[in-house]
């Protein structure tokens, strides 16, 4: 043995032992469990929300969000870094927002990246939509402000039937042609790919712009039906009874302990925890009373039980 | 200087075959609770050998066909397995004061590998290409952005998490690993607290 644990274990008893046995069996007996885990109850696999499903499923929600993603007063809008310049809703601990560090390294404009970018796809197949687009550009910002407030008004009201949608009359300008071309989009599953290709590659590596069109809404009632909201143990959870990440408890249960519950920089002051917690950890050995903690409570007894019944006096 | 005779005798020294591959082990060493590691590293391989599978027939694989489905599911219980029986080796090593007599490197490394494994998992769960990696991308984006980590780790960008999850942080989970056990073996078990009636060191 090397110098250090022959100095180390000098005097104590030897046993004999033969460690790459034990490693196999010990493989063995992993591979079982695991397999027989994966044959017995297989693994979480419900579909993603997808636009084409939706717009035809859930029209009034397809328009709604494209409606609120429009008018330039969605939550993306001011999100601040790492997709918008605002600094308002930069979450902060005593003072500073880690967030404004780097600031905007993935600049998305929601309005424009996440509405007109597709309608104008949908415009060099559709003559409506050119033109509706065409009256939309060349509208001052409070005329365009007041079609969609108008139009987001009447879809408060409107009714859905049968995979339609029947919103009640009103001056929206071009807004409810625009709304319609992009409920079109979506019926036509072309969303997604609206939304991600074309800007250096035809084909996509990044799917943000498309994950952050329905996170509002439409993903957080989706999340709540599968109880996957913060609120709701977030990230520890899984969908249907097969377990999520538990080792992440530590982590989510400060979401649900006020006044974190609300708080609208929770997750900067959970982070920071973290790392606490994490040094507490890392730093245990030197940390006065976690170092000395294993001694006061006997479970190292039960342990090496069989040294302390031949040793104890 | 030799850098190489240096390397060679910094290894005689410290990493004996003997260490890598004993044959004998002190008599206190007598306890399941000493199983716990070896079944995390064992779980490790079962989650490497089922990730590499997967790989070789890419994302979409998992979804539509059932052997694809099968070797997912082998991949998310294998890490199951790993986190559990990686709690349970950090619990009991905890409570034997494993970090006692100058082990804290080997304390301090086990610790880091964790780390490097949650963010490994985390990145696993987000290229899963269901739901729940895409519910947890849109979720987990607020409060990596609110730490500022979100400037450049973008949970929403599949191939920058896919690349993440199945290169950068497995690698950093091996190498951790593997200094870890490294200084496990030339370091040896850490002894029993003293027995009682035992003079206190």
């Amino acid at each position: 043995m090397s110098r250090k644990s022959d100095e180390y274990l000098r005097g104590v008893p030897m046993k004999s032992y033969d460690l790459v046995r034990e490693g196999l069996i010990a493989l063995a007996f992993v591979a079982a469990l695991a397999i027989a885990l994966a044959i017995a109850f297989k693994s979480p696999d419900a579909p993603t929300v997808r636009g084409e499903d939706v717009a035809k499923n859930h029209p009034l929600d397809y328009l709604k969000t494209a409606a609120d993603l429009l008018s330039g007063e969605s939550a993306l809008e001011s999100y601040g870094p790492p997709y918008t310049k605002d600094k308002e809703n930069i979450q902060r601990i005593f003072g500073p927002g880690p967030a404004a560090i780097l600031g905007v390294t993935l600049p998305i404009d929601a309005e424009k990246d996440l509405v007109i970018a597709p309608l104008e796809r949908v415009a060099v197949l559709n003559k409506d939509v050119a033109a509706a687009l065409a009256v939309w550009k060349a509208a001052s910002d409070d005329k365009q402000k007041a079609w969609t407030k108008a139009y987001s008004d009447a879809l408060d009201k409107a009714e859905e039937a049968k995979g339609l949608v029947k919103v009640p009359a009103g001056d929206f300008g071009p807004v409810a042609v625009m709304m319609t071309g992009m409920l079109d989009l979506g019926r036509a599953g072309l969303l997604e790919g609206a939304l991600t290709s074309g800007e250096t590659l035809p084909y996509t590596l990044d799917n943000t712009k498309a994950m952050l069109f329905f996170q509002e809404d439409v993903d957080q009632s989706v999340a709540d039906g599968y109880d996957m909201k913060g609120t709701q143990w977030g990230i520890t959870h899984e969908v249907g009874n097969l377990p999520g990440p538990w080792w992440l408890w530590p982590y989510a249960i400060w979401y649900q302990i006020p006044p974190l519950t609300t708080a609208p920089n929770a997750d900067v002051i959970v982070g920071s925890l973290m790392i606490l917690l994490f040094l507490l950890l890392f730093f245990a050995p030197f940390v006065p009373v976690l170092k000395h903690l294993p001694k006061w409570i006997p479970i190292y007894r039960i342990i090496w039980r069989d040294w302390y019944k031949a040793h104890d006096r | 200087m030799n850098l190489t005779e240096k390397t060679q005798g910094y290894v005689k020294d410290k990493l004996t075959l003997d260490d890598i591959l004993p044959t004998k082990l002190p008599v206190y060493l007598n306890s399941m609770a000493y199983m716990f590691g070896v079944l995390t590293l064992c779980s490790l391989a079962m989650i490497i050998a089922s990730g590499m599978v997967m790989a070789f027939f890419g994302p979409n694989w998992y979804h539509v066909r059932s052997s694809g489905k099968f070797f997912n599911s082998l991949h998310f219980w294998s890490v199951q397995l790993f986190f559990a029986f990686m709690m349970l080796h950090l619990a009991t090593k905890y409570f034997i004061g494993a970090f006692r007599d100058g082990r804290w490197k080997t304390w301090m490394i086990g610790a880091l590998t964790l780390g490097a494994a949650i963010f490994s998992g985390f990145t696993g769960y987000l290229s899963a290409s269901n739901w729940s990696a895409q519910w947890h991308a849109v979720e987990a984006k607020d409060a990596m952005n609110a730490m500022g980590i979100g400037g450049f780790f973008f949970t929403t960008n599949y191939s920058q998490m896919l690349t993440l999850h199945v290169a950068v942080l497995p690698a950093f989970v091996i190498v951790l690993a593997t200094i870890h056990i490294l200084l496990i073996r030339h370091e040896g078990p850490v002894k029993p607290y003293p027995a009682k009636g035992e003079a206190k060191k």
